[in-house]
């Protein structure tokens, strides 16, 4: 082995106390740029998890500022004949004032988010009717479920019981409609229709006089990799003027709720690499120990005949390891509680389970700055110890 | 080859400037021939170490010349003086010598390892390690044997490289009187057996008995008339 490396690497392991304090102010770095990312990564994960699920599918198909005339019944058997498919279901939006009469006291005027679904394509494209806490989903044609903020704001209406709905048809005209409670939907993080309520899209249609007409539909892909790939595969099938089409993948139909979270992630990720700024300090106090202890040992050297640039990579070496166990270490540890987080599918405060994915590049580039920034603190002190003159170095016992 | 592998002429060293400079030496001439055995003595202060440092090329004189081996050394750039050092001169100090994070073979190995000439290295420092009678403790760590034996291996890693010189500065200073006698018969025999070099310094001038010659230092200065004091 080289002999100034191995000296280096003498002079750091032989010190136990040093090595543990500098690799672990490494690997502490690394481990809270590690714990960020599972947590705020896994938490923008999670999101776009929610999203693909109760809301958009891989692939979200509308109409310019429009609602779908087309037949839904059409497109989805177009759509599913796609082998990267795996499902697709229509969806229907409106706005109605919900009220209903808890204990005979009438709980009025409640604007609530309505959206109408196909019982017999919704449960195959999309996890909504999973949230239903208690009771059922959406089966027939005057059946209700109620969002759990909605219930709240009702005082509790229980399944069985009836919520009257009033809405506006496309005419401008008021249509008012009893509906059966038929279960509460309730998700972690809010990300379902807590705050609004399901019914059966044909009744939804019938009621704001738009027979056939869609408002939506959720494309559920069995690789979520080919989204790009539906998305043109749709547009060049349905080419036309008329027709309007747009279609999203997850990240552009959920961008408005996505974009603001990223920024908190790089936000995060900066906090992190201050962290590793801060590391690199403590990098530095060691080395300078190391150096004015080492003193005598570099005198010697140069006595017989080392020169200034082998003392300089001595130290650099030194650095080295100090980098290398400190990321060893800070990625078992990062690993660990990724792994962790992933098993226990790690929640906070009641919200929702974090999606965990190891992001093996990640890890990679924070070890590998790490390591860097590790020997680029070494530098200072390294060349400090080439300034010592042998006569000087040698002087003291 | 020449004659003379130490040649002075004329050194001073002065420390520091102005009106606090202080003159360490002065007027230093005197020459050393291969295979002598040279003491330099003088009472503390006197310039003693200043004198080897200056010798051993880990300081440069104020004024003259110093010529190792033909080559006047005051021409040499600092990366060149560290590769002369390391190929011309052998260091024993007066105390630790050793890099304690490397075993005894290794301390022994480094000079050869900066030159870059490992090939048969290891053969010649077990060799040597057991001429000086420390062959069973070459795989220990060099903070762990005892004060007489770490002198020894210094003068095994002062001799790997074959220099011109072996400069030493009161190698048993800090050694108890069983080591010093052992570390003076060492250096003594092996100044007959391989005709290498010594210029050592000492305060106690009666240990080292008979020698080629003797500089005696005073206020900075040779002391005339005691210069050519030979005692063999
Ligand atoms: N770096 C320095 N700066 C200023 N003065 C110095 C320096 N090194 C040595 N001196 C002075 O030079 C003189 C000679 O010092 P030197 O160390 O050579 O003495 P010495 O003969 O080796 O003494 P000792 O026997 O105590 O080791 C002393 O007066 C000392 O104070
Ligand atoms: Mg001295």
């Amino acid at each position: 082995m080289d002999y100034r490396a191995q000296i280096g690497i003498r002079f750091i392991t032989r010190r136990k106390g040093s090595l543990i304090a500098a690799s672990l102010a490494v690997a502490i770095a690394i481990l809270v740029v590690q714990v960020n990312s599972v947590i705020f990564q896994g938490l923008y994960n999670a999101i776009v998890r929610d999203q693909i699920n109760y809301r958009y599918g891989h692939v979200y198909i509308t109409r310019n500022e429009d609602y779908i005339t087309k037949s839904d019944f059409m497109l989805i058997n177009w759509l599913e004949r796609i082998p990267w498919v795996q499902a697709a279901a229509p969806r229907l939006d409106s706005v109605a004032q919900i009220n209903s009469t808890v204990n005979g006291q009438l709980i009025h005027d409640y604007n609530v988010q309505v959206t109408g679904i196909d019982p017999n394509y919704d449960e195959r494209a999309s996890t909504l009717y999973q949230t239903v806490g208690s009771g059922q989903y959406v089966s027939f044609r005057n059946s209700i479920v109620l969002g759990a903020m909605v219930d709240r704001d009702l005082g509790y209406p229980q399944v069985g019981d009836s919520v009257k709905l009033k809405f506006i048809d496309q005419f401008g005209n008021n249509v008012l409609r009893r509906f059966t409670i038929v279960g509460i939907t309730q998700t972690a993080g809010s990300q379902g229709v807590d705050s609004g309520v399901i019914i059966d899209i044909d009744t939804l249609r019938e009621i704001l006089n738009r027979p056939h007409e869609t408002g939506s539909i959720l494309v559920r892909l069995n690789d979520p990799t080919k989204a790009d790939d539906v998305k043109q595969l749709f547009l060049s099938a349905f080419p036309s003027n008329d027709d309007k089409f747009k279609a999203q993948t997850i990240e552009e139909s959920a961008e408005t709720t996505l974009s603001g979270f990223r920024s908190g992630i790089a936000l995060i990720n900066l906090v992190g690499y201050f962290g590793m700024m801060s590391s690199a300090f403590a990098v530095v106090t060691i080395q300078m120990m190391q150096v004015s202890s080492k003193t005598r040992d570099i005198g010697v050297m140069r006595a017989i005949g080392a020169k200034r640039k082998d003392v300089l990579l001595v130290f650099i070496f030194q650095g080295m390891v100090i980098g290398a166990i400190g990321a060893g270490l800070g990625t078992v540890m990062g690993v660990g509680y990724t792994e962790y987080a992933k098993e226990t599918h790690m929640t906070f405060q009641g919200s929702l389970a974090l999606e965990v994915q190891y992001n093996w590049m990640g890890i990679i580039q924070t070890d590998i700055m790490a390591f860097i920034l590790a020997i680029i603190a070494s530098i200072y002190p390294a060349f400090k110890a080439t300034k010592l003159e042998p006569v000087e170095a040698m002087r003291f016992a | 080859m020449p004659d003379n592998v130490l040649e002075v002429h004329n050194a001073e060293k002065i420390y520091g400037e102005g009106e606090t400079a202080v003159t360490a030496l002065q007027n230093i001439t005197f020459t050393v021939k291969k295979g002598e055995f040279i003491l330099i003595v003088g009472s503390s202060g006197s310039g003693k170490s200043t004198l080897l440092n200056m010798i051993g090329l880990l300081d440069r004189p104020t004024q003259g010349s110093i010529l190792v081996d033909g080559v006047d050394t005051s021409t040499l750039d600092d990366n060149h003086l560290s590769s002369f050092r390391n190929s011309k001169l052998g260091f024993i100090f007066q105390f630790s010598n050793l890099l304690s994070d490397l075993t005894v073979l290794e301390n022994v190995l480094l000079p050869r390892k900066i030159q870059g000439t490992v090939d048969g290295a290891a053969q010649e420092a077990r060799t040597l390690l057991k001429t000086v009678g420390l062959e069973s403790q070459m795989h220990k760590f060099a903070n762990k044997i005892s004060g007489g034996q770490a002198q020894r291996v210094a003068i095994t890693r002062a001799l790997i490289n074959k220099p011109a010189i072996v400069l030493a500065d009161e190698p048993t200073g800090n050694l108890d009187s069983i080591s010093a006698e052992t570390t003076v018969h060492l250096l003594k025999s092996l100044n007959r057996k391989l005709n290498q070099t010594f210029i050592i310094v000492t305060h106690d001038r009666p240990q080292f008995g008979e020698v080629d010659k003797i500089v005696t230092i005073k206020d900075g200065r040779i002391v005339e008339g005691e210069l050519e004091t030979s005692l063999r």
